[in-house]
């Protein structure tokens, strides 16, 4: 009699086992929904105070302090700015954590004549990054730089533009321009579990206003 | 048609002076500069083509004074200098029109000696070659008619005339000491040329001598990052079913215990049958 329980324990366990490899082949069959925005607004933050700098002259423009942080009150953007450079192969470094965003040293300043470049990640393996709602962002919104010097640099959007990578437009997003301007860069369109990467960057470009 | 003809020996297309950036919305940039020495200061207006209502005002304009850069809907502008304190209805000393191309950026300069002068719309360029500075030089003194303005030691331009434009020409980027040195006087400075800035060196009359004044035309990225930025993992994407492989695996292991199970519990049956059959 007792050589037959370990027996049915098993042809048990193994009807359990089946049954979990069923529910969890039925469940994946549905495609997870992409995760949504939260309704703009909702994380708005207040816009920093403190006094607002001018824009910069071109005769003889005052240097421009390193920037340390950005806010960007609509989207519930808060952020310590890191230092980027680029990689080995030429292409511009990325924050190694997704919760802050980084300033291209090789850019000028935010709020210097030219084209600041500021980089954020979307998202991490698991959940939304800094610059997750980037893309919801239009013309007349507003973000500050805040300055090593204490002082903060306002800039308006004046577009929103989404690229794929491998028709990015090096010199649109990094040229020269003879106003202080931001821009703002971060992943977007469709995600290609393949290779692990979005095919497309978003790209806010932003003037600074006095 | 100098602009040109510099951009081409440059390898540099004309047409990439200008920002692509700004194209995309249609807009481009202009600043109002009084560098014509013995003219006495200025009110300059800037009208879109046909309104007469002054989209910018700058009061009190002396020599010597550059603005900052405007950005303007693309289109034509009319730019008006008066007295300064003249009635912005009254007949303007000079004016002169100037089209703005999207994604391009001017400067216009109240030039010459004042029996003499002239509103002259400049080209300005906004792009340079990569890891490079270029800098062009206006020569503004009466005093020193001619001028050579050199960079480093080098010459940049060998015979400046009173009231000349040189064309953009580039430099390697780095702090560099230039001066501008005339019959009677020279001026010296030092200055750092970051690499994808574009400069316009200004030789003016100072009260004593000459003087140099380092506009900033334009900056960017020195070293432009090759490509777009790798900044997502997917966490938020919405992904496929993946592969059904693991899980069928799993059904399969749990079929081959249950058999496994089921088999023994068959044959402990059978066994019993046998012993009370015997």
């Amino acid at each position: 009699m007792p050589t037959r329980k370990p027996a049915a324990i098993v042809f048990a366990a193994g009807l359990v086992v089946i049954v979990a490899g069923s529910v969890g082949l039925l469940l994946t069959r549905h495609p997870t929904p992409a995760l949504r925005p939260v309704a703009a607004g909702v994380a708005a933050l207040p816009a920093p105070t403190g006094p607002i700098a001018a824009p910069p002259q071109s005769a003889q423009p005052a240097p421009v302090a390193s920037p340390v942080s950005l806010t960007i009150p609509l989207i519930g953007v808060k952020t310590q700015l890191i230092t980027l450079g680029l990689t080995a192969g030429g292409a511009l470094q990325v924050p190694s954590t997704t919760s802050v965003a980084g300033w291209y040293t090789g850019s000028p300043r935010p709020g210097a004549v030219g084209s600041a470049i500021i980089v954020g990640h979307i998202d991490s393996l698991t959940g939304p990054g800094v610059f997750y709602r980037l893309s919801e962002l239009r013309r007349g919104d507003d973000a500050y730089v805040k300055r090593a010097d204490g002082t903060t640099a306002e800039f308006r959007v004046t577009s929103v533009q989404t690229y794929l990578k491998d028709r990015f437009p090096t010199q649109t997003v990094y040229g020269p321009t003879p106003d202080a301007e931001l821009r703002l860069i971060t992943c977007g369109g469709a995600f290609d579990p393949a290779t692990g990467h979005y095919l497309s960057n978003i790209v806010v470009y932003a003037t600074e206003v006095s | 048609m100098l602009l040109a003809a510099s951009a081409l020996l440059l390898g540099i297309p004309a047409a990439a002076t200008a920002s692509a950036a700004s194209a995309t919305t249609g807009t481009g940039w202009i600043r109002l500069a009084h560098l014509s020495p013995n003219t006495p200061a200025v009110d300059v207006y800037l009208y879109s083509f046909g309104n007469s209502n002054a989209e910018i005002v700058l009061h009190h304009v002396a020599y010597g004074t550059v603005s900052p850069y405007e950005e303007v809907t693309a289109g034509d502008y009319s730019v008006a200098m008066r007295a300064a304190g003249a009635s912005p209805s009254s007949q303007p000393v000079l004016s002169t029109s100037v089209t703005v191309k999207a994604g391009h950026a001017y400067t216009v300069a109240g030039m010459g000696p004042e029996s003499g002068l002239r509103l002259q719309v400049l080209d300005d360029q906004l792009t340079t070659p990569p890891g490079k500075s270029v800098m062009r030089v206006i020569q503004a003194s009466l005093k020193q008619q001619t001028v050579k303005f050199t960079c480093g030691g080098q010459t940049i331009v060998p015979k400046a005339t009173f009231g000349s434009v040189s064309a953009y020409q580039a430099i390697p980027s780095g702090t560099w000491t230039m001066q501008a040195i005339g019959s009677g006087a020279t001026a010296t400075g030092r200055w750092a040329m970051e690499p994808g800035t574009v400069h316009t060196m200004v030789v003016l009359d100072g009260t004593n001598g000459l003087e140099i004044v380092n506009l900033v035309d334009a900056a960017g990225a020195g070293q432009p990052p090759a490509g777009g930025v790798t900044t997502g993992f997917g966490g938020t994407a919405g992904h496929g079913p993946g592969s059904p492989a693991p899980w069928l695996a799993l059904i399969g292991a749990g079929a081959l215990i249950t058999l496994t199970g089921g088999f023994r519990l068959r044959r402990r049956g059978l066994r019993r049958q046998l012993t009370i059959g015997s």
